[in-house]
């Protein structure tokens, strides 16, 4: 009986050229057998189960259609939804369980990440069939496919690809497929839905992609020779991809002789990725015959992976430059040939070495999360934990980072040792030392020094500490933060104290009482904890101060520095509800602004240096025996790291 | 209450009092009573004045960041013109590293939506990474602060900009958010009464900021 070698296609780029060269030449032979009537029965005892976590009619039966066609049966479970799911069994469990039914696993799931979770704790091969807006490579290599036999060589072919570049979960496979053949991209985004950064970024640096902005009024003159292709969106603005040799005054080409384009890939509105109440349906593209009578797009072929809504018109399907059911219809030798690919794979006997960056674990309890709130480490928490890898790009004034699962960038300005417990400012000369971290598993990733004192790590190095505010100073800036909020706001009953958390939310209290002190009102409390980029709300003294709509909300934290904190604050607030104002109290202003934020009410001014720290030490947060004494506000200089200041590790 | 009032203003547009007549029709300030004043439509920058407001707004601009990467993002609609003129100005100065990008948050201003906590349905033009640069958000005039506050939210969904500074043509104060202006134009002292309606050549085909009773 056949076997299959237990290599998982996650990402297109878990094939090299050659092997979708061979898979092609596979497909190529299949067809032809199709339309004979004879496939040879090379999967014949084999079972491939399809795991659909979202629905899809066009991939799975393609799947099994060709599973079917070479001789091998499938299991299926079309809606896991209703199985397993709502008994909550983990992604991981459920792979694991069907390996041991099934030789092959073809996973649809809506978060990213989701198909190489399955690929690590399957033991059956994994075929990714879509992981949320992430990728799906079957369907690239029919795109690439049939574009390919219509075509010719795919190398400096102009794609002009439109509609929804942003959650199109085909698209970017498509991208990432076509510049590893050389071909020129033209992308023509809706209104809203660009292409991702994370995407651009790694066009850039793995492909060496140049991208050529092409202004709105530059825009008007491509769109009237392509004629109507630019109709529907109000004002979209594109970027084009085009291959480095390309690059060189690509944007002045553009504008002077727009490209004659190839091929049209029209997109499908993913409609079921947008959030409620998002209207675009009038704004989509609409491609019709009109669309594609101009001369530059005479001779290009249009592809839509189906299935289409609005934005490809009927008439078109007459039109002998339409492909798109031909393109559907190659799924199954496609899908053949990969199957037969796999069973090759595992004839030829040797492991197929994959190519992948190492990640980095955070082996601490306390570690970053990724901040895709559809990455599959959000949904599955229960037993992955985040793990990253180094993101190749990026200004090295931050240590950039890329989510190994969602492949979602995040960027850390300061850097930890978990076991000195202390933490470092990033900068380049750092690298050498992170990198030693990862190896030994102690390297830790903070947004900012509050982050990383709040998980109890200190500065590497600091200078002589002063004080500039003792406990009793403190409770008198406490008390005049009191009397001018109680000044400002006329009606105190619609007010709720929203703190910041650690610190922020214990003045938050402090404040409460001295106003209850001075008023006879006691004022709802919450507070709001922020970590990275992640802000959400949480209850402080019951569950009084959680409505915010029409409220005002006086939001407090220790010390205002850049204000990207009190901004995520702000942000969980409007998530939350729709407070009618926002005040911020803070007892420190020690300037250096990065945001147009300005607190209301200030306990204190205090002119710092940038390298400078102020911590806040407050009772409850200090061990027991050393309370009532230290209370007090300090300033200490904050030395810059960097490995010419000798051994700190 | 979330519709932004100060976006509102811009907004009303066409079915405003038509700018040509009330510039011609505009009558000297009366200091007199405050009620007769909050009926008023006046108009507190001509073409001159406002030419003079962008054009110190762009040396501000110029003074505090000599040497960075910077990127200026005005907000749809007028912000955009603006932040387009402000660009010129400081390229004449010969601050060659400016790039220029446009943030449409309407979608943030209706009322019921729940859409706001997610920036990235929001139309932008902004072809270009913000990591690391020096962003100058650019509107015509600053209010309640909601829209900025939506700007900022969506700034930071794309990117993690060195900071971010706000310019406006016009501040007319009142605020409802911790926010404030780095580059201001124009401080205008309106009244809940009045709102202030920035007119550009671009967009009006007049440069003028007139300040109008509400309708």
């Amino acid at each position: 009986m056949a076997r299959l070698a237990k290599y998982d296609l996650v990402s297109i780029d878990d094939l090299e050229l050659e092997d979708i060269e061979q898979i092609f030449q596979l497909a190529d032979h299949f067809s032809q057998s199709l339309k004979e009537g004879d496939t040879p029965r090379l999967a014949q005892g084999l079972i491939m189960a399809t795991l659909f976590y979202e629905p899809s009619t066009r991939t799975r039966l393609s799947f099994e259609a060709a599973m079917h066609r070479l001789g091998g049966s499938v299991i299926s479970s079309a809606d896991m939804k209703t199985s397993s799911v709502a008994k909550g069994e983990s992604l991981a469990d459920t792979v694991r369980v069907v390996s041991a039914y099934a030789d092959l696993i073809v996973l649809r799931h809506p978060h990213e990440g989701a198909a190489k979770v399955a690929a690590e704790y399957a033991s059956s091969p994994v075929i990714n069939a879509g992981d949320g807006s992430r990728e799906h490579p079957t369907q690239t290599l029919c795109d690439l496919y049939i574009l390919r036999s219509k075509k010719g060589d795919l190398k400096g072919l102009t794609v002009a690809i439109c509609g929804d570049l942003r959650y199109g979960r085909t698209v970017h496979s498509l991208m990432y497929a076509l510049a590893r053949f050389g071909a020129n991209i033209l992308a023509v985004p809706n209104k809203g839905m660009e292409v991702p950064e994370h995407v651009l970024a790694r066009l850039a640096v793995q492909r060496n992609y140049k991208f050529a902005t092409v202004s709105i009024a530059e825009l008007k003159s491509l769109a009237s020779d392509l004629d109507a292709l630019y109709l529907t969106p109000r004002e979209p603005h594109q970027m084009a991809l085009f291959t480095g040799e390309m690059a060189a005054g690509a944007a002045r080409a553009v504008k002077s002789d727009p490209p004659v384009v190839d091929a049209l890939y029209v997109t499908r509105l993913q409609r079921e990725r947008l959030k409620d109440g998002h209207e675009v349906g009038s704004e989509y593209f609409h491609v019709d015959s009109r669309a594609i009578r101009g001369s530059r797009t005479q001779s290009a072929v249009i592809m839509h992976p189906l299935p289409r809504t609005d934005e490809l018109a009927y008439e078109l399907d007459s039109d002998p430059r339409a492909i798109y059911f031909e393109q559907a219809a190659v799924g199954v030798p496609v899908r053949m040939a990969l199957i037969a690919w796999l069973i090759q794979l595992a004839a030829q006997g040797e492991a197929k070495p994959r190519r992948s960056p190492k990640a980095i674990a955070f082996s601490s309890r306390v570690h970053p999360m990724c901040a895709n709130p559809t990455c599959i480490t959000r949904s599955e928490s229960a037993y992955l934990s985040p793990r990253f890898r180094f993101a190749p790009w990026g200004d090295r004034s931050a240590l950039t980072l890329q989510c190994d699962y969602c492949e979602h960038e995040a960027r850390f300005d300061y850097v930890g040792n978990s076991r000195s417990r202390r933490y470092y400012r990033f900068d380049e000369t750092l690298y050498g030392y992170v990198r030693r971290w990862v190896e030994e598993g102690s390297l830790m990733v903070f947004r900012d020094p509050k982050q990383a004192e709040e998980s109890g790590y200190e500065p590497y190095r600091r200078g002589p500490q002063r004080e500039v505010m003792n406990a009793q100073e403190m409770r008198r800036a406490l008390e005049s933060l009191a009397e001018q909020i109680i000044a400002d706001l006329s009606d105190l009953t619609g007010v709720t104290v929203v703190g910041i958390l650690t610190r922020g939310a214990i003045l938050a209290l402090r404040l409460r009482d001295l106003i209850a002190d001075k008023t006879g009102i006691v004022l709802p409390c919450a507070a709001v904890s922020v970590v990275g980029d992640e802000a959400r709300i949480v209850p402080l003294e019951g569950k009084d101060g959680l409505a915010f709509d029409g409220r005002t909300i006086v939001l407090v934290d220790d010390v205002i520095n850049s204000g990207w904190t009190v901004q995520r604050a702000m942000n969980a607030l409007w998530n939350a509800g729709r407070p009618a104002s926002v005040r911020l109290a803070v007892l420190i202003d020690r300037g250096h602004r990065a945001l147009p934020i300005r607190p209301n009410y200030a306990g204190k001014n205090l002119p710092t240096a940038p390298t400078e720290r102020v911590r806040v030490y407050l009772d409850s947060q200090e061990p027991v025996g050393k309370r009532k004494a230290t209370e007090r506000v300090v300033l200490y200089s904050m030395l810059e790291s960097g490995a010419s200041k000798g051994k700190h590790v | 209450m979330d519709k932004a009032r100060d976006r509102a203003d811009e907004l009303a547009g066409g079915d405003k009092p038509q700018v040509g007549s009330v510039t011609e029709a505009a009558p000297p300030p009366d200091r007199s009573a405050k009620a007769s004043r909050e009926a008023e439509t006046t108009m507190v920058m001509d073409q001159r004045a406002m030419a003079r407001a962008i054009k110190r707004l762009a040396h501000e601009i110029r003074e505090r960041n000599q040497g960075q990467a910077l990127a200026l993002i005005g907000i749809v609609r007028r912000g955009v013109a603006l932040s387009q003129r402000l660009c010129e100005l400081l390229k004449g100065m010969g601050f060659a590293d400016v790039a220029v990008g446009a943030l449409d948050i309407s979608h943030y201003r209706d009322d019921d939506r729940r859409t706001d906590g997610d920036p990235r349905l929001l139309g932008r033009a902004i072809p270009f990474s913000l990591a690391g640069k020096t962003i100058v958000l650019v509107d015509d005039v600053l209010y309640t602060g909601r829209t900025v506050r939506a700007a900022l939210q969506a700034l930071a969904e794309l990117g993690r900009p060195k900071c971010v500074q706000l310019a406006v043509l016009v501040d007319r104060g009142e605020r409802e958010l911790p926010i404030r202006a780095d580059f201001v134009g124009r401080n205008v002292v309106a009244g809940e009464a009045r709102r202030v309606y920035v007119r550009l050549a671009e967009i009006d085909g007049i440069d003028a900021v007139i300040v109008a009773p509400n309708s």
